[in-house]
């Protein structure tokens, strides 16, 4: 007759309950990271029509870099109101602020040196976005493949567009 | 086929054929219309509150001052005799005596020989405010509800000719003697199914072509079509492309690229005649009324519009001031009287526009407690019968002369005919009644007669 040992069937069963607690607790840890994104509103966000105050003393300050007096501004909006096409008033007035010396405008050579940081600059500075990669190619592609293009007319271009009277 | 199958099929093509046309976005296919009169039609609205002692009835201060002295101050619009005594609404005398110099008459022939004046028309529904009144000469429906600083509720005939009749925005023209009270919201309505897209265009010109437009537009840089406008338009259209796919678009006039460049073509043209003292002013031009006038003249020399309305509002001065009145009154009829002789001087317009004259609406019988320089009266607008008399005059191809309809005690006309007056005028009446939108008090003069 055998000898009856109960550590020999108690030894593995503890061996496998702690085999158990120490692995089961183990927790894998992750950490998230995100790449470095400049946020701005796309032009979808753009649903609220500025009004005429609105547009003028935008327009000043994109044009001269420096804000409207209160005189100018009801000056320039009585001048709008006058005048039943607005988009054509805002032309009118656009190419006026234009032949003034004071507005700060890059130089042709500017624009040429870097095109494609002058239209990131311009989408900021008149629709205060950053350009799509389908925009960007776009106007780096006509700029470049157009000498005779200005940043006046890019001006123009932006400051009388649809977007432009929207914010 | 069945009898009953075949029947069915025909009805349904017959109503099909009819109706459709009517259904259509401009409503204008196979739509009946009327043959056109004219091609032009002018409209001054005579506005700021006339009485009609002092105009068509010509009693002067007969009926307001207790002073019998009667007379015709509106002798380009009428005929009859000037007033004698207190001549208090001309130019001022060398001497110095004011207003007490008459205005040389224009016309050697007044309007009303010329045309059919109806001298006795009722302004019938709503306050006798002066922008219900305007509201109601524009778009043929009295806006008892209408607000101040909104559009009209109801289409204006601009919205009308352009929808039904085909024409393109700088064939209407609204020329404002302001931007006071809501003058510029009367070039279209806030109508859903007309609006800003058939609106006429709209100027100020004293505000326009004043100081304000002297600092900030005279002498705007115009861009050469091709070498510099092609671009711009090029990259425009690009990034409205962009916008446009979202969905937004900014509301417009509906002027075309070549509208607007002929728009800034005639504004840079005007400041040059200004700068040169070219602009066809009428002979005395001391007021803004006059000047307003002075520049719809050459609205209407440029673009030739098929309809011109110009307001004037002087008269209004009535409220405080009897005196300014008279003169104001005199003004009005010296500008109408150089507006229609310069139209027959153009030889592209000769003989070619209709002219209708009327007041938005009278003036109160009652006067108000304040006393002028001359210690006579004031009157306001109130709404009572007399604020609710007023006249109306047309004149042009298609409209008999030396003819008048109605009087004192046969009121005949209302305040709304101008709408579909100018309809009937332009060929498009019954598009314009079809529509449905106007008073039902509204008719033609002409079927008034």
């Amino acid at each position: 007759m055998s000898t009856f040992y109960p550590w020999r069937f108690l030894a593995p069963l503890l061996l496998i309950g702690l085999s158990l607690t120490v692995f089961s607790c183990r927790e894998k840890s992750y950490v998230y990271e995100v790449n470095e994104v400049t946020v701005s509103p796309n032009n979808a966000e753009k649903d609220k029509d500025k009004t005429t105050n609105q547009f003028v003393s935008i327009l000043y300050s994109n044009l001269y870099q420096q804000a409207l007096s209160p005189d100018q501004q009801v000056d320039l909006s009585d001048l709008i109101a006058s005048i039943g096409d607005k988009q054509l008033a805002y032309e009118t007035i656009i190419a006026k602020f234009l032949t003034d010396p004071d507005i700060v405008l890059p130089s042709p050579a500017e624009m040429r040196a870097d095109p494609t940081q002058f239209v990131i600059d311009t989408y900021r500075r008149f629709l205060v976005r950053t350009p799509t990669q389908a925009e960007l190619a776009f106007f780096v592609n006509y700029i470049e493949s157009r000498p005779d293009v200005t940043p006046e007319m890019v001006f123009v271009a932006f400051a009388t567009s649809n977007e432009y009277f929207y914010y | 086929m069945k009898r009953r199958s075949f029947l069915k099929k025909a009805a349904l093509t017959a109503v099909g054929t009819t109706g459709v046309p009517y259904l259509l976005p401009t409503g204008r296919l196979f739509a009946r219309t009327n043959a056109p009169l004219a091609e032009h039609v002018v409209v001054v609205l005579f506005a700021g509150g006339v009485r009609q002692q002092e105009a068509v009835y010509q009693r002067y201060l007969a009926d307001s001052q207790g002073l019998d002295i009667e007379g015709n101050v509106l002798y380009n619009l009428l005929e009859g005799t000037p007033p004698e005594f207190k001549i208090v609404y001309g130019v001022n005398t060398p001497d110095g005596q004011p207003g007490g110099q008459p205005i040389d008459p224009i016309l050697a022939t007044p309007l009303n020989r010329l045309g059919t004046l109806f001298p006795e028309v009722r302004y019938t529904g709503g306050y006798t405010g002066h922008y219900t009144g305007l509201s109601t000469a524009m778009s043929g429906y009295y806006g008892t509800t209408q607000g101040l600083q909104s559009r009209p509720l109801h289409p204006t005939i601009f919205e009308y000719l352009r929808r039904h009749g085909g024409a393109k925005a700088t064939d209407v023209w609204f020329v404002g003697n302001g931007i006071g009270g809501s003058t510029p919201l009367l070039n279209y309505s806030g109508h859903r199914d007309y609006g800003s897209r058939y609106g006429a265009n709209f100027f100020a010109p004293t505000v326009t072509f004043g100081e304000r437009g002297e600092k900030y537009i005279k002498g705007f840089k115009c861009f050469h079509p091709e070498e510099e406008l092609s671009y711009i338009n090029e990259m425009r259209e690009f990034l409205n492309q962009t916008f446009m796919a979202q969905g937004r678009t900014v509301p417009g006039l509906g002027n075309t690229e070549e509208e607007k460049e002929d728009i800034k073509a005639f504004m840079k043209s005007t400041f040059e005649k200004l700068e040169n003292d070219q602009l066809a002013f009428p002979p005395v031009t001391d007021s803004g009324d006059l000047a307003t006038v002075g520049f719809a003249a050459e609205v209407m020399r440029w673009f030739k519009p098929k309809v011109t309305v110009v307001n004037m509002s002087s008269p209004d001065s009535c409220h405080a001031s009897f005196t300014n009145y008279l003169g104001a009154l005199h003004r009005c009829a010296h500008a109408i009287g150089f507006l229609w002789d310069f139209i027959q001087q153009q030889p592209a317009l000769a003989g070619k526009p209709a002219m209708l004259v009327m007041p938005e609406h009278g003036r109160n019988y009652e006067p108000n407690a304040i006393l002028d320089e001359n210690d006579w009266v004031s009157f306001d607008h109130d709404s009572d019968e007399n604020s609710r008399r007023i006249f109306s005059m047309m004149v042009g191809p298609g409209i008999d002369g030396n003819l008048r309809i109605g009087g004192e005690d046969n009121p005949v006309g209302d305040a709304a005919d101008i709408v579909p007056t100018i309809a009937e005028l332009l060929g498009i009446k019954d598009r314009v009644l079809g529509a449905g939108l106007l008073a039902p008090t509204a008719r033609s003069l002409f079927d008034r007669i």
